[in-house]
């Protein structure tokens, strides 16, 4: 039993898991039950995806090592890009194609300029998060395009699934992306590189990994997980603001740290992503229905979120210090 | 004869263009990716278009930052413009720099947003804008047009930037409205709540979406700004009726026209960004051609309601309301 426990304290995925459960039950309680009724769940469940999304990529890349800063930017470009095309007369799939490939583009550009000029991941992509925002705004001029809902696909990306209507078609993209990366990353011979890659890079190379192309494919992962996800906002939402993702890069960091990914590279899952990135809305979310006072809103988000980092560190090691009999 | 005509043109000459293109720049604290300020952007081209004047607009890269206006009022001091246009979202930091610019013989006038205690605060000239306590009384009252016959009263006010004084001021005018429409219904049960909603759309929509789904007798929900657009998606998506929860907000960005045609919206504030951009370009214009003074213009407390709103739509599509 005791040796269970200790597997389990030190997967940070696990202590993170139980951070959450155990938030989940102090904002029931503090929302008189309200937190977990239907309702709010529906509305939790159907924005969680976008987030978790772009936590995902992010995870993935920070295992290997490197940082994306511009995937708030990316989540606005890429469903801005569709919107302009579509309004131009392009039809919904290509649209989305050219803005997939858009993204695609600044995370090989991303990647790229990082290796090539061994410059800090954190620069280049700061600098691509002012670009690329600054390039949502040009190409919509400043208003941004009306979609023309009766052309999209509803049912594909935003339509009301499952039992109950409880989830939204979004939410199973996101459940299949986010099992297709876990897979890809645990089972594969690129997820082995990919943590050799960030775990320590001359070993990685020596072995003969192609460590560039493996970075280099991450930032492109990233940054299309980042556009893919701002699509489903906008097409939930109706509306691709050129605002839209603002602060996303910093909540999506947070999101991977939480879930016991190393600012370091080489260690972190992608279920430890996604559990931060839930741990996040959660918050955020709990925060509203406990009715925090609204001036004291954002200190109590920015402090749940610290307890919840230094609580999972603080579990891990505990379970790194109990001694099992063998 | 010759000498009068040469004179009267000469005077013609004077007041349709300066002898050199005017140089005006408008710094505020929002940035690029804001769609009210894009409108605002439209208005000051286009009125620099009119009277040839060498423009430029200048966004900050964080919305809201006032320290990064700050800096770019100066980088634009240093190149001595004949006029500065901003937004004084502040009622201290802007006071020296605007002071500044007043002794160096720069027109300076105030658009968006005022200091809260108007000229006796700030050396601007003049204020070209909407006074947001009005705005929100406004709001307020016309929204209680809607509120049932019988029963409490649920308000929910989204103060979308807390500290900041468009957001407050406007939250703080329709609560005014609230305190006194309860002591004027003494028999009935008021009750008003505020929340952080924020500025993102899909946050306002979760929040206050969580907010309502907690406490589904909320009668109104007042939105500081436009982002009460989302939360009429998400009560569509529930299955609740238009009007069963009243919504009203600022601003006729598109969003909100297209859901006061849906319904969801009532009542929406109209504060004219265009005409921000637009009417100062021309008081710079009048100031420095034939000397008038630059004057104060309420851009707006007009109240929308769904029956403009197939008008109104082109216009705010365009960037012109």
């Amino acid at each position: 039993m005791m040796r269970l426990i200790k597997l389990a304290l030190q997967k940070p995925e696990l202590a993170a898991l139980l951070l959450l459960a155990i938030l989940i039950g102090v904002f029931h309680i503090t929302s008189n039950g309200f937190f977990l009724s239907y309702a709010n769940m529906r509305g939790l469940l159907g924005f969680l995806p976008e987030m978790a999304l772009v936590a995902v990529g992010v995870t993935l890349l920070m295992i290997c090592g490197e940082f994306d800063l511009s995937v708030g930017s990316v989540f606005a470009l890429m469903p801005m890009t569709m919107a302009v095309l579509m309004v131009a007369g392009w039809g919904f799939l290509p649209a989305v194609a050219i803005g997939m490939l858009v993204c695609a583009a600044i995370g090989f550009i991303n990647g790229f300029l990082t290796i090539k000029f061994g410059i800090p991941s954190f620069i280049t992509t700061l600098g691509m998060l002012f670009m690329a925002r600054s390039m949502t705004v040009v190409i919509s001029g400043g208003f941004p395009p009306r979609l023309q809902m009766d052309r999209i696909p509803e049912q594909l990306f935003i339509a009301f699934v499952g039992p109950g209507d409880l989830l939204r078609a979004s939410f199973l993209w996101f459940v299949g992306i986010a099992l297709f990366m876990a897979f890809l990353l645990g089972k594969t011979n690129f997820g082995n590189w990919v943590r050799a890659t960030g775990g320590f890079l001359p070993a990685a190379q020596a072995m003969g990994i192609p460590t560039a192309r493996v970075k280099i494919a991450c930032f492109m992962i990233c940054s299309m997980l980042a556009g893919f996800a701002g699509m489903i906002q906008v097409l939930r939402l109706g509306s691709p603001l050129p605002s839209i993702g603002e602060g996303l890069e910093l909540q999506a960091v947070a999101a991977a740290v939480i879930g016991g990914t190393s600012l370091f590279g080489g260690v972190g899952s992608i279920l430890g992503g996604v559990i931060g990135a839930t741990l996040i809305r959660v918050i955020d979310n709990g925060m509203v229905l406990s009715q925090v006072d609204s001036n004291w809103f954002k200190f109590a988000v920015g402090a749940l979120t610290i307890l919840a980092v230094v609580a999972n560190a603080w579990l891990r090691k505990r379970g790194r210090a109990m001694k099992v009999e063998t | 004869m010759k000498l009068k005509l040469l004179a009267a043109a000469a005077m013609l000459a004077s007041v349709s263009a300066p002898a050199l293109a005017l140089d005006i720049v408008f710094t505020h604290h929002s940035s690029a990716s804001n769609t009210f300020w894009q409108a605002v952007k439209k208005g000051f081209d286009d009125g620099c278009e009119r009277v040839d004047a060498d423009c430029q607009m200048i966004f900050t890269q964080t919305e809201g930052s006032v320290q990064e206006q700050l800096a770019n009022m100066e980088a634009a001091l240093a190149r001595e413009p004949d006029a500065v246009l901003t937004s004084i979202v502040d009622n201290t930091a802007l006071d020296e720099i605007v002071q500044r610019a007043r002794d160096a013989g720069v027109i300076v006038i105030g658009v968006n947003v005022d200091d809260l205690e108007g000229a006796a605060g700030n050396a601007r000239q003049a204020f070209v804008g909407q006074g947001f306590l009005p705005a929100g009384y406004s709001l307020g009252e016309a929204q209680s047009a809607n509120f049932p016959d019988e029963g409490p009263i649920n308000v929910l006010v989204g103060i979308s930037a807390p500290g900041q004084n468009w957001s407050e001021q406007r939250g703080a005018g329709v609560m005014n409205f609230m305190e006194e429409y309860a002591a004027a219904n003494p028999n009935r049960e008021v009750n008003v709540e505020r929340i952080d909603s924020g500025t993102d759309l899909a946050t306002v929509s979760d929040r206050v979406g969580a907010y309502l789904a907690a406490n589904p007798e909320t009668t109104a929900y007042f939105d500081t700004g436009f982002w009460h657009a989302g939360v009429a998606r998400v009560l569509a998506d529930r299955g609740i009726e238009p009007g069963e929860v009243l919504l009203g907000g600022f601003d006729l960005v598109p969003e909100a026209v297209e859901q006061m045609q849906a319904g969801y919206i009532q009542v929406q504030v109209d504060q004219q960004p265009y005409m921000q951009g637009f009417m100062p370009v021309m008081q710079v214009y009048l100031s420095k051609t034939i000397g008038l003074a630059p004057a104060d213009i309420d851009t707006g407390q007009g109240i929308v309601t769904p029956a403009d709103a197939d008008a109104i739509m082109d216009l705010s599509a365009q960037g012109l309301r």
